[in-house]
């Protein structure tokens, strides 16, 4: 079963799952309606137009990511994570700086990066009206996946909803619709995977085939994680890095695994602490 | 691969509509009620004979339900985010329109064959003089360039704040043209008995029509789904 | 003459002084040196002078702004999208003249306001079609989707032109006088004359007021990048 869970070994391009960012950014411009004070009261009819303000997502993003990394991504709300994520998962284009996933830049081809990548996203990119076979079944066409069939049903007995093939999106739960959005996103074999707050929502049981998922799939691929919980990040990740206000506001490695110490590692409390610190003493719940 | 990819998506919008039938069901009750309605406006006596202008209300009818039936393409995938899951694969976007342009087409084209033996029953009191084959060869040409430029519109209507208020407003205007060459056509045919001869002219127009706007829609409509 | 005269000839308020020069020409020599139409138009048929000119230029404005759509969409330049706002709202109003000078000559020349006959009705599609234009530009707030939607409206808008008016030729010629046929013009050397100088003096009208609108446009951008950076604080 582990064996069918991970990515095929093919030439050096095709095993390309490393994630390269560099000054990295994404503006928007977003309209604000003008207030004039009462002393600029005489120049308010020219000044009537909307306004547009600068809204930085991101901002001078810098990261690298190796193949075989978890890589955690934590931060308070509207920090820029779900936009970094989109990044890489060529769904919005940076306004300035280089992007290079799987060895490809997004802005030459998309399409390679897109057969590598898996995406699990905050709404779970189900149609409600289509049963959970069907689901699987369109986005193994939309992928080329050769075997589709065959694997949805390995998968759908994986994440414990093959009782439910049949069932239509709309009369499942949050979390099975979120375990059915898992199988999906592994349906293609993506050499990296962009996870958004995947534990998000999920029963313990869930979370449990979730991690069990996540370790079987663990070696030769490359994962992106973004988590509200520090200590979910620290429990997976070998890289940590805090996004607040689009910027990065702290980055290390993690302790490895076993006690094994990279250079500049960081033991979990240490890190939680520095968390804390770089967010200027935030919401508890967001580190 | 690109084949897949878009019988996929076509199945999808397909077994979507027909589990729910919402779009299919407002569509053929608004070309109901609009052929009373045009009754009530144009001949409320039921004294006239309305052949003459049979053309013309019927592609009235045809464009208005088309409108309904247009917005749907994208909605589901709006709310329900799913667009992201689309756009994140490798599927080319041409492939998607293609996709979507051809379900908006079999909508259409159901709904159409639904009002047509009413509006016969309405508005037709002496029968067709010309061949009801030739009218399904309008049909055909016309239903294909309202799907290419109705799907193309759409794309862009439903990505802006305005949604399906700004569908009507861009899509009328740029679809006279082909509104001008059916119902002209239609009219000849009902009233007149006209041959595939004397439309000819008319259908070569709405095939050219068709190829302009699906040129227009391969080059642009990757910019359009595009961030 | 080298680079920097030719920029002076071509700036704004040049162009707009060229042109204010060939259109009084243009005027003088439509009035004073033309004969009067042979035909039952007579004396109103004067109009044309002015008014298949400012058809054409309208028309140029529309493959100003189709041309700027594509460049924008293969260039992703702002610049492009500044060109194409400024040629479709001239475009829009040169369209609004053609209507009412067509109209006033229709109601000199017979009898009637409105007819419908393919010119006329072709341009009062395209103004409800570039009205739609701004419909579209005002419903979208980011701006590069704002103007990658604007550049992909104008192309189809542009490309729609030409159709509408083919369309509408299906019915009877109607009142329009055809004056270009394919054996040549219909109109006397004189009129030719006045008829180019007239011609020449409007596009050069159109090119100093898109030349105008786009240093407007940029000129407001300046100033809110002026006016944010005065909300940062001082430095």
């Amino acid at each position: 079963m582990s064996e069918s869970m991970r990515a095929p070994v093919g030439q050096d391009q095709a095993e390309d799952a490393t994630i390269r960012l560099a000054s990295v950014s994404v503006r928007y411009r977003v309209p604000r309606e003008r207030m004039a004070s009462l002393k600029e009261y005489t120049i308010r009819w020219i000044q009537r137009r909307v306004q547009y303000v600068d809204f930085w997502a991101l901002e001078e993003i810098d990261l690298a990511v190796e193949r075989g990394e978890i890589f955690g991504v934590v931060g308070p709300n509207g920090a820029g994570k779900s936009t970094l994520l989109r990044v890489l998962a060529t769904l919005s284009t940076p306004s300035s700086g280089s992007v290079r996933v799987a060895g490809t830049d997004p802005r030459q081809d998309p399409t390679p990066i897109r057969r590598a990548v898996g995406f699990i996203a905050h709404s779970p990119l189900l149609y409600p009206e289509l049963t959970a076979r069907e689901n699987l079944r369109f986005y193994g066409d939309l992928y080329g996946v050769p075997d589709a069939a065959a694997r949805s049903d390995a998968l759908l007995e994986r994440v414990e909803l093959d009782t439910r093939r049949n069932d239509r999106v709309r009369t499942f739960s949050r979390g099975m619709r979120q375990r059915l959005a898992i199988a999906r996103a592994l349906l293609h074999r993506p050499r990296v995977l962009l996870l958004d707050e995947p534990h998000a929502g999920l029963d313990p049981h869930a979370v449990d085939i979730l991690d069990g998922l996540l370790a079987e799939v663990r070696t030769d691929h490359t994962f992106v994680m973004v988590t509200h919980s520090l200590e979910r990040g620290l429990q997976w990740a070998t890289q940590v890095i805090v996004l607040a206000a689009g910027e990065v506001a702290y980055a290390a490695p993690v302790v490895g695994e076993g006690g094994v110490a990279q250079p500049g590692a960081v033991a979990p409390d240490e890190m939680a602490a520095a968390c804390r610190r770089a967010m200027g003493g935030g919401p508890e719940g967001a580190c | 691969m690109a084949r897949r990819q878009f019988l996929a998506i076509l199945r999808k919008d397909l077994l979507t509509e027909l589990r729910t039938r919402e779009t299919l069901l407002a569509m053929f009750l608004f070309a109901v009620l609009a052929l009373v309605v045009f009754h009530y406006a144009f001949d409320p006596r039921g004294t006239l004979d309305m052949t003459p202008y049979a053309g013309g209300m019927l592609w009235v009818v045809f464009l208005f339900a088309a409108l309904l039936g247009l917005n749907r393409s994208f909605a589901q995938e709006k709310d329900e985010g799913c667009l992201d899951g689309l756009l994140a694969s490798p599927v080319d976007r041409v492939v998607v329109f293609a996709a979507k342009a051809c379900a908006n087409l079999l909508f259409l084209a159901l709904v159409q064959l639904l009002v047509v033996p009413l509006f016969t029953l309405f508005f037709v009191q002496h029968g067709y003089a010309g061949h009801a084959g030739g009218i399904a060869l309008v049909v055909l040409l016309a239903d294909a360039g309202i799907a290419v430029l109705g799907t193309l519109l759409a794309t862009l209507a439903v990505n802006t704040r305005a949604r399906d208020l700004l569908l009507p407003i861009v899509f009328l205007p740029l679809v006279v043209p082909l509104l001008v060459a059916a119902t002209t056509a239609t009219t000849a045919i009902i009233a007149e008995g006209a041959g595939l001869g004397a439309i000819g002219g008319r259908l070569l127009f709405l095939g050219a029509y068709d190829v302009v706007f699906l040129v227009a829609a391969y080059g642009t409509y990757d910019y359009l789904l595009g961030e | 003459m080298d680079a920097s005269v030719w920029r002076r000839l071509l700036s704004a308020p040049a162009l707009l002084a060229e042109a204010a020069v060939l259109l009084l020409g243009g005027f003088l020599l439509a009035f004073w040196y033309a004969p009067t139409d042979a035909s039952s138009m007579g004396f109103s048929q004067k109009i044309f002078y002015f008014h298949t000119p400012i058809a054409e230029c309208a028309l140029v404005a529309y493959a100003v702004a189709f041309v700027a759509g594509v460049l924008y969409l293969r260039h992703q330049d702002a610049k492009y999208d500044r060109l194409g706002l400024a040629a479709v709202r001239l475009g829009l109003v040169f369209s609004l003249l053609v209507m009412g000078t067509g109209m006033i000559w229709g109601k000199a020349a017979w009898g009637t306001w409105w007819a419908w006959e393919p010119r006329l009705t072709t341009f009062l599609i395209a103004c409800v079609l570039y009205a739609a234009y701004f419909v579209v530009r005002s419903t979208v707030e980011d701006e590069g989707r704002r103007a990658t939607f604007a550049a992909v409206y104008a192309i189809i808008a542009f490309v729609d032109v030409p159709i509408t008016f083919f369309a509408t030729r299906y019915l009877p010629e109607g009142l329009h006088p055809v004056v270009f046929t394919s054996s040549g013009t219909g109109m006397a050397g004189s009129m030719l004359v006045a008829f180019l100088v007239s011609m020449a003096g409007m596009t050069l009208l159109l090119a100093g007021l898109i030349r105008l609108d786009v240093h407007v446009q940029e000129l407001r951008l300046e100033l809110e990048e002026f006016k944010r950076s005065l909300e940062r604080g001082p430095l």
